[in-house]
């Protein structure tokens, strides 16, 4: 069969395949973009082997190092010259391998580059142990022995390595329990008492402001700041009993030079033996590190630990931002739509609206900290927190201002979409509650709001998408890279709208380009990058679901 | 209903004795009056739609708007409730007394005007909410929210619409679920629930199949022993059918208005003659 180009031009192919072709791209860079960083990022958990490499140097010596392998690229044979390598002539690119050492406090560097055409062994051995500490990275090496204070408990030399592994963790898990009960009393009770003196001492503050020196109400302070001076002393003291005896403990090892390290068990969060693990082992370790990376607190200038903390606060901010940016940007829309008299200023109007989208996000956060923080923040501190003057209550970054600023940067899309759901609404309808003597406002709140309220799901949905991925305004209004504590818990009023937060772009941009150890730090931008884009897609299928909710109510009025 | 399509040309496009309707002798000067229409000229900007209408509306009873499309039928129905009053352009001159009140006096409650003036539409719009809550929806409106009171008037104004046996059982339901002639009656029901004096339907059949159809005008000639209908219609073996008077309207002048009887055997004017038989429109 022969076809010619213009009736294949004609029948339409054409546009079919440049259509499916767009459409196949688009797959195609979605699923790459997130299987890259899903892989590069969920891959960082999974326990990687050990290996003993025997390699030569760059000055020719002959080395023996222990590491898990952590990347491997290709580099060109010049580049290694000019380094100062010798390569053989003939060879256009050598692979190298990163590898994770560890031991950052012996060595100094806790990775290291090695030319694949240098090494001259590389094994696996078992009983090699990783140890996870809360300063200093990894530990890689030999288990030597346990101690409980300066008395040996169990060694390798006499007992063998399975008992001693055994002894150790059972010693690990006692410490972590004792540092669990150590970090509730110190972020909980103890917490939760410095805020009551804080408050006191505002309190006094406050009457002093107002020239009030009744004595009662003085008294009354003095016998509540006493009373919760007694409790911390109380509690003070049972810390300092449970350091003690979180410090018993001791773990000698060796590395694979043959440098011993002694190592508090204090100070250990995980020890484990990659080498000897089976495959479900590996698996409930993998379990476990997700899940510590989801639930817990960064550690380690946020290169190690979990990211709680940045999601709680990205949630919360897009959340807050919802509700703030959902009425506003209606009463918008239902005035321009509804009200306003059509003509060429509300054309202005519209053109205003739509242009704000366009504009730089930073921009908005220079002026969400110009105006939100510093005069309206600035001026609520002075009228309503004068007695915690001159530091600032909300004339500070917080969630509050970050929510605001990204409401007013997201309000342009909700008028934008509400708009379009009021023009849908058949006029057959608002006739039908006209008719029946309804006013112009009862027929919007009554009937029309509710139809339109698919479409404003809409404007919403489209807002999350884009607040939750912002970072560069949130930078100037609220976002740190460690916050001390979650703008919710359980001291009144229980939501902290003034406290500053963490967040998963900001932890992205942190952790990726001002951490200090960037070979650590990678896999974890991958991962935070992975995590955001799940944490968006819960919110925005979230939001989906309760469009589509309303939509099925209203649907038979759609067409 | 008798079978309209005879092949022989019959004199009048609408046999109205076979129509079954009672010969009883209506004058329209002997009726109460209801609504009463005083040269009413309304412009859509420079274009004027209606050109001084002069008419009396009888209380309960059927009055039917007849005429091609773009007359300005629907446009004079729509001033009796000030639906007009929604479209920016529009500007009315003239008088609509209703009980000798001219509900374009600058005092009048637009609000309260529409609650004594019930319209239903052309196609049925009910609100996308339970059955129940639309026919309670005038009522809700009016700040009623006893839950006696609307379960009664519910069932009344459901009654009234014929539509309670159909849908007792599922009250809570989605009023969109509901067939278009149901919703129609819906509408009604709505409209009857507020208690209105007069019930203005736009061409309320004309979305409909015939036996919704049917239904529909078996209720108008319950509920116009209550209220004052007026009807739009552009069906005029309708119009024969369920009103008592009729008033033909062309390119926005009132041709002729009297008994649906004489309209339709006998009428005094050419135009109406030529359109009852068919020769345009």
């Amino acid at each position: 069969m022969n076809i010619s180009v213009k009736d294949w031009y004609k029948s339409g192919s054409p546009w079919i395949w440049l259509n499916a072709g767009a459409v196949a791209l688009c797959v195609i860079m979605v699923v790459g973009l997130l299987g890259l960083i899903a892989v590069k990022g969920l891959g960082h958990f999974w326990p990687s082997t050990l290996y003993v490499t025997e390699y030569q140097n760059r000055s020719g010596d002959q080395k023996t190092i222990l590491g898990e392998i952590a990347d491997s690229e290709l580099v060109s044979a010049t580049q290694l010259k000019s380094a100062g390598y010798q390569v053989p002539a003939d060879i256009e690119y050598i692979e190298r391998d990163l590898l994770k050492v560890g031991n950052r406090d012996v060595s100094g560097q806790d990775f290291l580059w090695v030319l694949s055409t240098s090494i001259s062994k590389q094994t696996a051995p078992e009983n090699l142990i990783a140890v996870e500490r809360r300063e200093w990275g990894n530990f890689y090496g030999n288990l030597v022995s346990v101690k409980e204070g300066d008395k040996v408990v169990a060694s390798v030399a006499n007992g063998g390595f399975e008992s001693t592994w055994a002894a150790l963790q059972e010693r690990i898990e006692r410490a972590l329990a004792i540092q669990e009960e150590i970090h509730g009393i110190e972020k909980g009770d103890i917490g939760s008492i410095n805020y009551g003196l804080e408050r006191l001492r505002l309190k006094e503050r406050g009457l002093e402001l107002q020239g009030d020196s009744d004595p009662i109400k003085l008294q009354s302070i003095a016998e509540e700041r006493a009373g919760l001076n007694a409790e911390y002393e109380v509690l003070k003291d049972q810390l300092n009993g449970l350091y003690s005896q979180v410090q018993r403990d001791q773990l000698l090892a060796k590395t694979i030079d043959g440098n011993e390290v002694s190592m508090s068990l204090s100070k250990v969060v995980l020890a484990y033996a990659p080498n000897d693990m089976g495959f479900f082992d590996k698996i409930s370790h993998y379990i476990g590190k997700l899940g510590e990376f989801l639930l817990d607190d960064p550690r380690e200038a946020n290169t190690e630990g979990g990211i709680f903390p940045a999601i709680f606060g990205t949630v919360m901010m897009v959340l807050l931002m919802s509700i703030m940016v959902t009425p506003f940007g209606v009463i918008a829309a239902v005035y321009l739509r509804e009200y306003a008299k059509q003509g060429a200023v509300t054309q202005v109007i519209r053109i205003a609206v739509n242009n704000l989208a366009g504009v730089p996000s930073i921009v908005y956060g220079v002026f969400g900290l110009g105006f939100f923080i510093y005069f309206l923040g600035g001026n609520i501190d002075q009228l309503f927190y004068p007695e915690a003057l001159p530091a600032p209550t909300f004339g500070t970054p917080g969630l509050l201002w970050a929510s605001l600023t990204l409401a007013i940067l997201t309000v342009p899309v909700v008028i934008v979409a509400t708009e379009e759901g009021l023009s849908r609404i058949p006029r057959s309808v608002r006739e039908g509650s006209l008719a029946l003597g309804a006013t112009k406002f009862e027929t919007l709140w009554r009937v029309v709001l509710p139809m339109s309220s698919p479409a404003i799901m809409t404007g919403v949905i489209l807002a999350i998408a884009r607040a939750a991925g912002e970072v560069a305004p949130l930078m100037l209004v609220g976002v740190v890279k460690l916050a001390p504590s979650l703008p919710l818990d359980w001291n009144y009023p229980f939501i902290h709208l003034d406290r500053k937060f963490m967040h998963l772009g900001f932890h992205i941009y942190d952790v990726g380009f001002q951490s200090p150890n960037v070979e650590a730090a990678r896999p974890l931008v991958y991962a935070t990058a992975f995590l955001l884009v799940l944490v968006i897609a819960v919110l925005n299928l979230a939001a989906v679901g309760i469009r589509n909710g309303l939509r099925e109510k209203y649907k038979s009025l759609e067409h | 209903m008798t079978d309209q399509t005879t092949n022989e040309v019959p004199t009048h496009a609408v046999d109205i004795s076979a129509l079954g309707r009672t010969n009883e002798d209506r004058q329209l000067a002997n009726e109460e009056i209801c609504l009463e229409v005083k040269n009413l000229q309304l412009y859509y900007g420079e274009k004027r739609a209606l050109h001084g209408i002069d008419m009396h509306i009888p209380k309960n009873r059927v009055t039917a708007f007849i005429g091609p499309s773009g007359c300005g039928k629907s446009t004079l129905l729509r001033c009796f409730n000030r639906m007009n009053d929604l479209v920016d352009t529009c500007k009315i001159e003239g008088q609509i007394l209703l009980e000798n009140e001219n509900i374009y006096d600058r005092t009048v409650d637009v609000t309260e005007l529409r609650r004594r003036v019930g319209m239903v539409f052309q196609k049925p719009n009910p609100f996308p909410k339970s059955i129940y809550e639309n026919v309670a929806y005038g009522l809700r409106i009016q700040g009623i929210n006893n839950k006696r009171t609307l379960d009664e008037v519910v069932e009344q104004s459901l009654r009234g619409a014929a539509l309670w046996d159909e849908v007792k059982d599922r009250l809570h339901d989605s009023a969109l679920g509901m067939s278009g002639g149901q919703q129609q009656r819906l509408v009604i029901a709505r409209t009857i629930a507020v208690k209105p004096d007069v019930l203005l339907l736009d061409e309320p059949a004309s979305a409909l199949d015939p036996i919704s159809t049917l239904k529909i005008e078996e209720l108008i000639n319950e509920l116009k022993s209550e209220y004052t209908i007026v009807i739009v219609t552009h069906n005029m073996q309708q119009a024969a059918r369920v009103s008592d008077y009729t008033a033909f309207m062309y390119m926005g002048d009132m041709i002729e208005f009297g008994d649906t009887n004489q309209i339709f055997t006998n009428p005094n004017q050419k135009q109406t003659e030529d359109y009852i038989t068919g020769r345009y429109g």
